[in-house]
């Protein structure tokens, strides 16, 4: 007997196209509010405003021809772009989107972990296929990668860590169902570090050091043609989605909202995706008003100052959840 | 499917520059595309800076003994379907310098060229005219058939009718104002 309400999830609506036109549907928000701040228009032609415009640079790119350099390590040079675009939307699956997750299951304990693991092998991916692609460019990116999200990924989990601890539980389902209180009110300091370091994590402004192009070209992409550039730009592209989807999750309440009328999916999907906006709109504002800082400065403000802070926001966390918060809100 | 791949193309050119020994006018002009009293991203046209990501190669001034080899490699290092634009009078013919003892010549004498855009510098409406106008030829006329979608292979030039530019007066983005024709 097969499930076909599952296939569909797992297909269509909250699983890979819903996720795919989420994306796409992101990424022409960012492009137009780069432009905007910019005071340009952004894309025009394609579509109402241009909003096919990332499809038809989709299409584009999937139906170009496809060169593989002759020093390219070519397995991992093949593979290593859409594992790393699977494991994204892999990752989004256990985010509840309509109010279950994905495998319309209300996952399990730990999977917070879990999906934050997967992002992080998503980034170790990218920067193998970097790495293969033996493009000295390519190369020296993919080393800054390396060392950038190593480094921001122990601070993310940490900040991670804080809706956690107040929820008291590691399950993303729970952690977000359980806010009546948005966590943003709670713990706010952990919403602001959180979003500084989801920026790093996503190399995005200030701390795009990985694809500065100024210095490396065109990054760890340099190489890369046809599909597998394609496979690349999607994963950008899913882990700023999902990155705007876990602070949804841990920070504003995730899919849940008031629901009005009809089908409770709806309500959670639509306030699901205008929280993601918001969010999306914030670290563009962020990305487009910053300059880039230097390796040494991202590395130096890593260690120096955000590991740190992570570190103290938990402690304040454990605190205030031991002592303070039980006598006020919860 | 056909269709679809057409109107993406067309939708979204990734451009290279290449300078081949331009006196750096024409790619002001260039660059003066992105600003945002041009903004060329209305048309889905990004500066990409990686060969490997280009669809165009925008090509300015004329070609030297040194620089031939390397357009050549910059040219094969592109991804099919590809084109070149060559612009400026340098570009299309080798301009004032043509015949010179370190000038190969017009870009056309190393790659093909699909579309010149002449001007000494053309206008960055012109510019601009001339990429949108190459991309839209690639969407067939409705009875021909789709042999048209591919770029030249030969080294033959598609459009050679560098004596009108008529950019308009104001600095306003127009298209039609401009008369580069490209035909296949």
């Amino acid at each position: 007997m097969i499930d076909f309400t599952l296939i569909f999830r797992i297909l269509v609506f909250p699983g890979f196209t819903f996720i795919l036109l989420l994306t796409l549907f992101c990424d022409w928000v960012e492009r137009k509010i780069e432009a905007r701040i910019q005071n340009r228009v952004g894309p025009l032609v394609a579509g109402p405003a241009g909003i096919l415009q990332p499809l038809a640079d989709l299409i584009k790119l999937l139906t170009k021809e496809d060169i593989e350099p002759r020093d390219a390590k070519k397995t991992v040079f093949k593979i290593a772009p859409i594992l790393a675009f699977a494991f994204m939307v892999f990752a989004l699956c256990f985010v509840p989107i309509d109010g279950a997750s994905v495998l319309s299951t209300t996952g399990f304990n730990g999977d917070l972990i879990v999906i934050l693991t997967f992002s992080t092998i998503a980034s170790f991916l990218l920067f193998l296929s970097g790495w293969a692609s033996c493009n000295p460019y390519g190369t020296i990116s993919s080393a800054r990668v390396l060392t950038q999200f190593l480094g921001y990924d122990i601070p993310l989990f940490l900040f991670a860590l804080t809706p956690a601890f107040i929820a008291g539980t590691l399950s993303i389902f729970k952690i977000a169902s359980i806010q009546t209180i948005p966590f943003i009110i709670l713990a706010p300091w952990a919403f602001v570090l959180f979003i500084i370091t989801m920026q790093a994590e996503l190399e995005k402004d200030p701390f795009d050091v990985p694809d500065a192009e100024s210095e490396l070209v065109g990054g760890l992409e340099t190489e890369f043609t046809g599909a597998k550039l394609a496979f690349l730009h999607l994963t950008r592209d899913v882990q700023i989605v999902f990155g705007s989807a876990l602070v949804v999750e841990l920070f504003l309440g995730g899919p849940y909202g008031p629901v009005f009328f009809g089908l409770p999916a709806f309500w959670y999907t639509l306030w699901f995706v205008l929280k993601l906006l918001a969010v999306v709109v914030l670290t563009e504002y962020i990305t487009t008003l910053f300059a880039r800082l230097r390796i040494d400065q991202v590395l130096s403000a890593n260690w120096k100052i955000v590991l740190p802070a992570s570190i103290l926001s938990l402690m304040l966390t454990v605190a205030l959840v031991t002592w303070v918060y039980p006598l006020v809100v919860l | 499917m056909t269709n679809t791949t057409t109107w993406a193309r067309v939708k979204s050119p990734w451009v290279l520059h290449f300078n081949s020994g331009a006196c750096n006018g024409c790619d002001i002009e260039i660059v003066a595309l992105l600003t945002p009293k041009y903004d060329v991203e209305r048309f889905g046209v990004k500066l990409e800076p990686s060969p490997r990501h280009a669809d165009v190669l925008l090509v300015t001034g004329c070609v030297t003994q040194q620089c031939a080899e390397r357009l050549k490699r910059i040219y094969d290092q592109m991804p099919q379907p590809k084109f070149v634009v060559a612009i400026g009078a340098c570009a299309c013919s080798g301009g004032v310098f043509d015949g010179n003892y370190n000038v190969v010549g017009g870009v056309d004498k190393v790659i093909p060229v699909t579309a010149y855009i002449p001007g000494c510098p053309p206008r960055p409406e012109a510019i601009l005219d001339g990429v949108v106008k190459l991309l839209n030829a690639l969407n067939p006329p409705k009875q021909k058939k789709q042999k048209q979608l591919e770029p030249p292979k030969e080294t033959k030039p598609v459009v050679s009718e560098p004596e009108v530019i008529v950019p308009s007066q104001e600095a306003k983005p127009v298209i039609e104002e401009t008369k580069t024709n490209v035909k296949q």
